[in-house]
């Protein structure tokens, strides 16, 4: 970027410099106090210096809006990125990242995030964390499940999954009301009932997280360390009506095919926190007809007929 | 926060000529053409259209596709029932697409397919916007 940028165009509120072979992005940029829009696609952006050092401290942080940064050769979301609180549409599509940092919890300001066209194998739980997120996409990555904790995202109105490695969906996808839109075709999602997978037992850590959160044992973060704070967070309610219990990494598996209607049948991984929990769903037998299967069948045929309407094919 | 239908003039009730925009990522399910004549141009950016054979009358099994191609701008492509049926697709994650769209005679319903199985699905069909106006469901 010129030099003089910020002085020839101090109110300068767009800039597009996408398509210029750009690779770097440097201090030019943090005296624009009123950037708002920041296109920088197709360029040679990733290696250090694609963005300034400083940024979180700019103008720039608090005011940028939307930042493109789509067709560039980022191997890894640069951490500075993280620090622009301002940020509502950030796209990183068409690049060479291999995952998504938990700190993506940092951008609370985000409503659309596009990552399609990377190589990404596994979303952070903490992805749920943005509370305004409303538009997700993450199409022709290499992810392979999804975390449960997806459905904390209140505000979700459009999902892309298509073009993954997902051969199931966790049972509380179910759960996101708001959700209009939901695109997974190109997944090898299984069409036949999977037996019940390994149970690993709880580490030491998951059982005191487990009785901190079913006693309600009282904490607050100054009690505790950052991580394990954060770890209590990340709680899932076991989904069997009669367990009330939670886990947090360790868990039984078991998929179970919701119909949708005759036109669909979706596998949805149900997590329940021990091998007790899985007596009320399924017999003994493991028949993967679902109508043998009584308690959470209604909510989930009702879910499942509100889910058919979002399912784009 | 998907791909929309925008009409532009409904030929006295003999076609639908109607401009479609996608955004990065945006695909179509795979669709028939209830019996007309399907005409499309490409007129910005770049579009991925993936022809499939129709399933068997029980469909049980994977789609099977006959062919793709990527329509490059100013290109044009048709088809119609007898030809099969197609997916099109905006495959690019970085710049959007814009296609004009010819259907005669117009309709509101068509089929779609799910690829895995076949089964296929009555859908009505809306428009964002129609004359210039947006369209409130």
């Amino acid at each position: 970027l010129p030099a003089g940028l910020s002085q020839w165009f101090p109110a300068l509120e767009v800039l597009d410099v996408s398509g210029t072979g750009l690779a770097e992005m440097g201090a030019e940029l943090l005296s624009l106090p009123c950037l708002h829009t920041l296109l920088a696609k197709n360029n040679r952006l990733g290696g250090p210096g694609s963005l300034p050092k400083g940024l979180g401290q700019a103008p720039l942080a608090r005011s940028l809006r939307v930042l493109n940064l789509s067709g560039n050769r980022f191997a890894e979301v640069p951490p500075v990125l993280l620090q622009l609180r301002g940020l509502h549409s950030l796209s990183l599509g068409g690049n060479r990242l291999h995952s998504i940092p938990p700190d993506i919890q940092e951008l609370r300001s985000l409503e659309f995030l596009y990552l399609g066209g990377n190589f990404i194998t596994s979303i952070p739980p903490e992805l749920a964390k943005l509370p305004s997120l409303k538009y997700l996409v993450l199409c022709d990555n290499k992810i392979q499940s999804i975390p449960p904790q997806l459905s904390q995202l209140h505000s979700l109105r459009s999902l892309s999954l298509h073009n993954n490695l997902l051969t199931y969906l966790p049972r509380e996808i179910l759960n996101l009301v708001h959700l209009e839109e939901l695109s997974l075709r190109g997944n090898p999602l299984v069409v036949r009932f999977v037996r019940d997978l390994t149970y690993n037992p709880p580490s030491l850590q998951e059982l005191a997280g487990r009785t901190v959160k079913t006693r309600n044992v009282p904490y607050a973060p100054s009690d505790l360390p950052e991580n394990l704070v954060r770890y209590l967070s990340l709680a899932s309610n076991c989904p069997n009506p009669k367990c009330g219990g939670v886990y947090f990494d360790s868990c039984v598996r078991q998929i179970k095919f919701v119909d949708f209607c005759g036109k669909y049948r979706l596998p949805l991984m149900h997590y329940l926190c021990s091998p007790e929990c899985s007596s009320p769903f399924s017999s003994a037998s493991q028949s993967s007809t679902s109508q043998s299967e009584s308690d959470s069948e209604d909510e989930a045929s009702v879910a499942a007929r509100r889910m058919q309407k979002v399912l784009l094919g | 926060f998907r791909y929309t239908r925008n009409l532009v003039d409904n030929g006295n009730g003999k076609f639908n000529l109607m401009i479609l925009c996608w955004g990065e990522g945006h695909g179509s399910s795979i669709h028939d053409h209830t019996d007309s004549h399907c005409f499309m141009k490409i007129l910005q950016g770049n579009l991925k259209e993936t022809l499939f054979e129709w399933p068997e009358k029980k469909g049980n099994g994977e789609m099977a596709k006959k062919s793709e191609r990527v329509l490059r701008e100013n290109q044009c492509a048709y088809i119609n029932d007898s030809i099969g049926l197609h997916r099109v697709e905006n495959i690019s994650h970085t710049e959007t697409a814009v296609s004009l769209h010819l259907y005669s005679p117009p309709f509101d319903t068509c089929n779609t397919f799910d690829q895995r199985t076949g089964h296929k699905h009555k859908v009505t069909m809306t428009f964002y916007s129609q004359f210039g106006e947006r369209t409130v469901c």
